[in-house]
């Protein structure tokens, strides 16, 4: 089975080449002629095109299928998440108390986030509803009418509200930062089932707690009102304002990490997901440091 | 002129320094510390073989175990995806140390990847052990036994354990156990084909006569057989010191080049690792200078690789191919290296044997003349009468004749066996004869026993005539029958008159022309023609009680009465004039290489078709055009017929001249190793030769060509040894049916490798777009994983089953330069057509998955950062909803399944449509070939158990998928079907087109 492969010379290979890009005996280029180069063209272009037509046509059939306002499944969103704000790319607030660099950004997050829940805007878009029951609006006649949304006032934010003057915003130039707590929004979510539901915060594990510190809700007690449920999408419901809650770390010790954790407390909601961290409840991680 | 050429051959390598056969059996018994009568010493025996070894050929070096095993490990596509274990561990390392939050993920990938590449070298690895393994049994089958004098006393040992100096006795049957000088004889003759590749047996004597130990009638050499007759003999040489020990070590040193497969599968390799590696180092730069960080780019170009790779295909080559040879294996071809199966499709010219291969390797009668006319036996392998006339007196006195002048016997206890094959005691010829009149005239050994022999002068070659005396089985007639048969001219000479329907006519000049005529017709047929005569001796002068002396020849030995010639052939098989013409049909050029007589190897070519009946060779053009040789055109013949000693004074070119030229060409009174030139002649020509061969002489040929083929039965072991194929009927005609399989085999490793290749496409592309589109991963390399080592190994294994579409054996055999098994129509048929319609399937089902999660097609565009931000916990919908991290991911993996399933379906699409290539599905029929289904049924099964089995173990990404996304992708998999029916329908129909030309693969 012994076969020697042909050896050619470097020349060789190089005419070869020369040959193939251009072959002026059968007028080939690239190993075709015109006439075949025009044929393969055209052909993928009316067999790309039809391609694109069908994708193009399947996902237009697709998205006429699919409800504007409501999607068509929701399982995976049985327990809603939980977020902080400021939020940066880690989960972390982590400032020097002393050099103002190191917190004005997260001030600046927290303005722009709060900036729809001013009382003026509020007041403009928003109702006043009746608090400690849903909020429902359910459609009648029409399908799909616009919905109203609760008034939010931002001053139950207390010393969080950011209200103050500019420079003692929202606690971090005195080492007592504020954030923010919100819920995920989830389409036609019932939480608490009736009952009030609130926020609460710890100390990651126990035996650390102590040197976190005491901290303040806000609203009082971290309570989230039902009025702000059920949220009904984007589309119907243009200006809902997310219920939020403000948790303040009065006394936290400086200098070290403290890993923070805050949880909704709502009936019916398990926020004990083993994969999903973020599930009904939020863990960052708060640092303060003083010179 | 045979065995000096082997002594050449052996020569020029090593030189043979002995004298034994010069020495006189004192000096022997000296030199070896033996004796005649009593043999070595136990004890001495014992001692001698530890010194020497045992006496058998050392097998040819094998490759160590370990070695083979490492190259499956780094063979093939395992280098690529070492690299891509490499990357990911890389990866895990700087996210490790950058404490990422789940470096994990690569740090399995890279194990998993390593496992792959593991878990499938372990696998071929396996597959070839096991085909070694069949024929390491094969050649340990049948334990050798010799009668050796030791101790005084015979005893049986295994022929291994003989030792120089043994005494060792020898029977016709027997094979010669060692080298042997002999020192007592009887009517001894061995077989040395083996050796030399003559067919006539040889004399053996004790006398020296010849100065070259290879020419000299005293030493019987290791591995010929005895045939007839009894010796004794001093064992000179053992194991590999034997003759046949040195010529089989020369074997080894011929080189031992790549199957067409094996370039093929590595031309592949390349083609695909090329186009891996090219994409992959595209997006790879394309993916840095749209500002991925290096590590996201180095991941993805894991996964462009993982994508490009067809992980299980090498596997299921292998599996194919031993399929095949199992297959093949049932039909007497027994494939030693997987890969000469699909040689054996490729094949453009057979050299062949005659003896055995061709013919039944068995003297025949075939033809007899008396009452001065021609009459053909039947010569198949069966047969069970004689349908010739045989109502004529003459026939009645010629029967006769045939049946007492005849010392042939049929062993004891055959009554059972048909005629044909039951086992004689008697030469080759008197076989023949014995074995025609048992079917013609029914017990001869009853006719023989009432026809009592009284006297009797064997055959020998200075009378040329055997001669027996009977009484015969009438009551009335008191005379004795002498009867004779011989030489035809010897016999002629010895007549006077001649037997014409029964009755005795004058000899004259008309009547001995009409002998000549019929003589020279049945010679000229290559057939060995014996004259028969009789006479009943007058009861007066020869009574009852007369005593025959054969020494004085008492009795009347000439004017006896002429009755009739029988001529005898080695008939070929019945069933290879059919395999030749097959061959003939499918392109393949058949030569016979023979040691036999011009005459004889050209009218057996001829009755085999080998050359037809139309074509002439040289000889008959001059013949018939009544010119001198020379005169005639050579490149008018279409056939030759090649003397060795011609082909001994041909240059190269002439011989290049000669395969060229003829497309007919018989070699005859070749010896083995002119077959080596012969073989590289051919090869010149750029043919994928065959070679058949059976001796140990031949081994050097079976390694030089491209797929050398053992004969089972006859063979010896070094040919077995050298070969790469078996063949255990010994018949010409089961090459021909493997080489049906080999091709067939071809054009499914074609259709299997178009359905692997397509869904790689479908693979890439998810990254692809995932990179320039930043959408969320559709596809997982894990996932990749499942659908090349699960879902699709058993379709594509499946395709091995499917019937050939055509008559593959009407097809010339494939150019090796031009006809590839990849070429570019199949890379581009699979990965541009068939692979971007299935992705644009798949991704329609992925698509609809995160669209009624929430994510509309428009808002997944550029998500990628933020979707997989760890720290990004309420990533917003197209709904204004909001999704934590663990949500999105458990999502993505939905995707993954959507995606994989989407792929299976359209690969089932996919399997049904590679079940032709020409064809249209309707003509192959969808159900012919059982294992397809079979592979479609594990294909959704395994797809099944993968998402609702394993849909909650989260390290596999799979999720159970709602029912009805199997279905998105189903309307492209009718899509893929229709779009490739189309295709072959135009195939079809415009033969030579552009179409057919660019789409044909």
């Amino acid at each position: 089975m012994a076969r020697d492969k042909q050896k050619r010379s470097c020349g060789q290979v190089l005419a070869e080449w020369r040959a193939f890009v251009w072959d002026p005996r059968s007028r080939q280029v690239l190993g075709r002629t015109a006439t075949s180069w025009g044929l393969i063209l055209l052909f993928y272009l009316l067999f790309y095109g039809f391609l694109a037509g069908l994708f193009a046509l399947t996902m237009w059939v697709l998205l006429q299928t699919v409800d504007p306002h409501v999607p068509k499944y929701q399982d995976r969103l049985a327990t809603p998440g939980m977020m902080i704000r400021p939020r940066t790319e880690t989960l972390d607030v982590a400032f020097n108390v002393s050099a103002a660099e190191t917190w004005q950004h997260y001030v600046r997050l927290l303005h722009d986030f709060l900036e729809p829940y001013n009382d003026s805007v509020q007041a403009a878009r928003n109702a006043a509803c009746r608090p400690g029951r849903y909020h429902e609006q359910p459609d009648e006649a029409v399908p799909n009418v616009p919905k109203r949304a609760c008034r939010f006032a931002r001053s139950a934010l207390g010393p969080c509200a950011g209200l103050g003057p500019p420079g003692t915003a929202f606690g971090y130039a005195a080492g007592r930062p504020c954030v923010l707590l919100k819920v995920n929004r989830v389409i036609n979510y019932f939480p608490g089932e009736n009952k009030s539901i609130n926020v609460v915060c710890a100390a990651k594990r126990e035996e650390d707690a102590a040197r976190l510190g005491e901290m303040a809700m806000f609203p009082p007690n971290g309570t989230i009102d039902l009025m702000y449920f059920p949220y009904y999408g984007k589309r119907v419901h243009v200006n809902y304002t997310q219920p939020v809650v403000a948790v303040q770390f009065l006394n936290a010790t400086a200098n070290e990490d403290h890993h923070v954790e805050c949880r909704l407390n709502a009936a019916g909601l398990r926020a004990d997901d083993e994969r999903d961290k973020f599930a009904g409840r939020v863990a960052f991680r708060l640092r303060i440091n003083r010179d | 002129i045979q065995l000096l050429e082997v002594t050449q051959h052996v020569e020029t390598h090593k030189h043979i320094k002995s004298d034994d056969h010069k020495l006189s059996t004192e000096e022997l018994e000296e030199k070896y510390g033996t004796s005649i009568s009593k043999g070595l010493s136990s004890a001495r025996a014992a001692e001698i073989l530890a010194r020497d070894g045992p006496n058998s050929l050392t097998p040819p070096k094998a490759t160590p175990e370990i070695v083979k095993f490492l190259k499956q490990m780094v063979g093939g596509f395992s280098i690529l995806l070492w690299i891509g274990a490499a990357f990911s561990w890389i990866s895990f390392g700087i996210q490790f140390a950058q404490g990422a939050e789940s470096p994990f993920d690569n740090l399995y990938l890279g194990v998993v990847l390593a496992l792959v590449v593991i878990l499938t070298g372990i696998f071929a690895y396996y597959q070839e052990a096991k085909s070694t393994n069949i024929m390491a049994s094969f050649s340990k089958m049948i334990p050798q036994q010799a009668l050796v004098i030791r101790d005084a006393e015979k005893k049986e040992l295994p022929a291994d354990q003989l030792v120089v100096g043994d005494i060792v006795e020898i029977k016709g049957g027997d094979r010669i156990p060692a080298d042997i000088r002999l020192i007592f004889t009887q009517g001894c003759k061995v077989d040395n084909s083996s050796l030399t590749g003559e067919s006539e047996p040889q004399s053996r004597s004790c006398d020296f006569t010849h100065e070259n130990p290879l020419e000299t009638r005293n030493i019987a050499f290791y591995s010929t057989t005895c045939v007839e007759g009894t010796a004794t003999g001093i064992v000179i040489n053992t194991g590999d010191r034997t003759i046949i020990g040195r010529i089989a070590s020369l074997a080894s040193g011929v080189g031992n080049g790549k199957t067409p497969i094996a370039i093929e599968i590595e031309h592949f390799v390349y083609l695909v690792a090329g186009v891996a590696i090219s994409i992959g180092v595209l997006f790879f730069i394309i993916s840095v200078s749209m500002r991925y960080k290096i590590l996201d780019s180095i991941i993805f170009l894991i996964g462009i690789i993982v994508a490009n790779v067809p992980e299980g295909l090498l596997a299921t080559v292998t599996v194919s191919l031993s399929l095949t040879a199992k297959r093949m294996a049932k039909k007497n071809c027994l494939v030693k290296n997987l890969e000469a199966v699909e040689t054996l499709g490729s094949t453009s010219i057979i050299c062949s044997d005659k003896t055995g291969t061709l013919t039944q390797n068995r003297m025949t009668v075939a033809h007899l003349w008396f009452d001065d006319q021609i009459y053909s036996a039947d010569t198949s392998e069966d047969q069970t009468t004689q349908p010739f006339d045989q109502s004529s007196q003459t026939w009645t006195a010629l029967s006769k004749i045939v049946t007492l002048c005849n010392r042939a016997e049929f062993r004891p206890g055959q009554e059972n066996l048909p005629v044909m094959k039951r086992v004689v005691v008697g030469d080759a010829s008197e076989t023949a004869l014995l074995k025609f009149a048992e079917v013609v005239l029914g017990d001869v050994m009853d006719i023989r026993a009432r026809n009592k022999k009284v006297a009797e002068i064997p055959f020998n070659s200075t009378n040329k005539f055997q001669l027996s005396i009977h009484e015969t089985d009438d009551r009335n007639d008191k005379r004795f029958l002498l009867v004779m048969k011989g030489a035809p001219e010897r016999i002629l000479e010895r007549c006077s008159t001649i037997m014409i329907n029964g009755k005795e006519e004058p000899l004259d000049s008309e009547k001995a022309e009409a002998f000549q005529t019929a003589y020279m017709e049945l010679g000229g047929m290559g057939e060995r023609v014996l004259g028969f005569c009789h006479l009943y001796l007058p009861e007066n002068e020869f009574p009852d009680t007369y005593p025959f002396d054969t020494d004085s020849m008492n009795f009347p030995t000439s004017n006896l009465c002429f009755v009739g010639l029988l001529s005898m052939i080695d008939p070929p098989r019945s069933t290879v004039p059919d395999a030749v013409s097959k061959c003939r049909s499918a392109g393949i050029k058949v030569i016979m290489v023979t040691g036999d007589h011009p005459i004889t190897a050209k009218a057996i070519a001829k009755s085999v078709g080998i050359i037809s009946a139309t074509s002439e060779t040289v000889e008959d053009m001059a013949k018939r055009l009544n010119v001198p040789v020379e005169r005639v055109d050579r490149r008018q013949a279409t056939a030759a017929v090649v003397n060795g000693m011609e082909l001994k004074d041909m240059s190269l070119q002439q011989l290049d001249e000669v395969l060229c030229n003829h497309s007919e060409i018989v070699f005859a009174r070749t010896s083995p190793q002119q077959k080596l030139i012969i073989v590289e002649g051919c090869q010149r020509q750029g043919a994928v030769v065959a070679v058949t061969g059976d001796g140990v002489n031949d081994s050097p040929a079976l390694k030089k060509a491209d797929i050398g083929i053992a004969m089972g039965i006859a063979g010896s072991d070094a040919a077995k040894n050298a070969a790469d194929m078996v063949l255990l009927d010994d018949n010409f005609a089961s090459i021909v049916t493997g080489v049906e399989e080999g091709r067939l085999i071809f054009d499914n490793l074609k259709k299997t490798i178009a359905y692997t290749l397509t869904k790689n496409i479908a693979e890439l592309c998810p990254f692809l777009i995932y990179i320039i589109a930043s959408i969320p991963m559709p596809i997982g390399t894990i996932t990749i994983l499942f659908i090349d080592l699960g879902t699709d190994i058993i379709p594509s294994v499946a395709l091995a089953y499917e019937k050939a579409e055509s008559d593959i054996m009407n097809r010339r055999p494939r150019n090796k330069s031009k006809d590839r098994l990849v070429n570019e129509q199949l890379a581009v048929y699979s990965y541009l057509h068939i692979g971007i319609m299935q992705s644009v399937g798949a991704f329609v089902t992925y698509f609809t998955v995160y669209a009624e999660q929430g994510f509309l097609p428009t808002t997944l565009l550029g998500v990628r950062v933020n979707w997989e931000s760890n720290a990004i916990n309420d990533f917003e919908d197209s709904y204004g909803q909001e999704w934590t991290k663990y949500q999105r991911t458990y999502l993505q993996w939905t995707g993954y399944t959507a995606f994989f399933v989407s792929i299976t379906i359209q690969q089932v699409a996919d399997l049904i449509i590679r079940k032709t290539r020409r064809n249209s599905i309707f003509q192959q029929g969808l159900f012919r070939n059982k294992v397809i289904w079979v592979g479609i049924f594990s294909q959704i099964g395994i797809a099944l158990i993968l998402t609702y089995g394993l849909g909650h173990v989260t390290a596999l990404n799979f999720t159970p998928l709602r029912f009805q996304y199997w279905f998105v992708a189903v309307p492209f998999a009718i899509l893929i079907w229709v779009y490739d029916e189309v295709r072959k329908l135009f195939i079809r129909r415009y033969p030579g087109s552009w179409w057919d030309k660019n789409m044909y693969y």
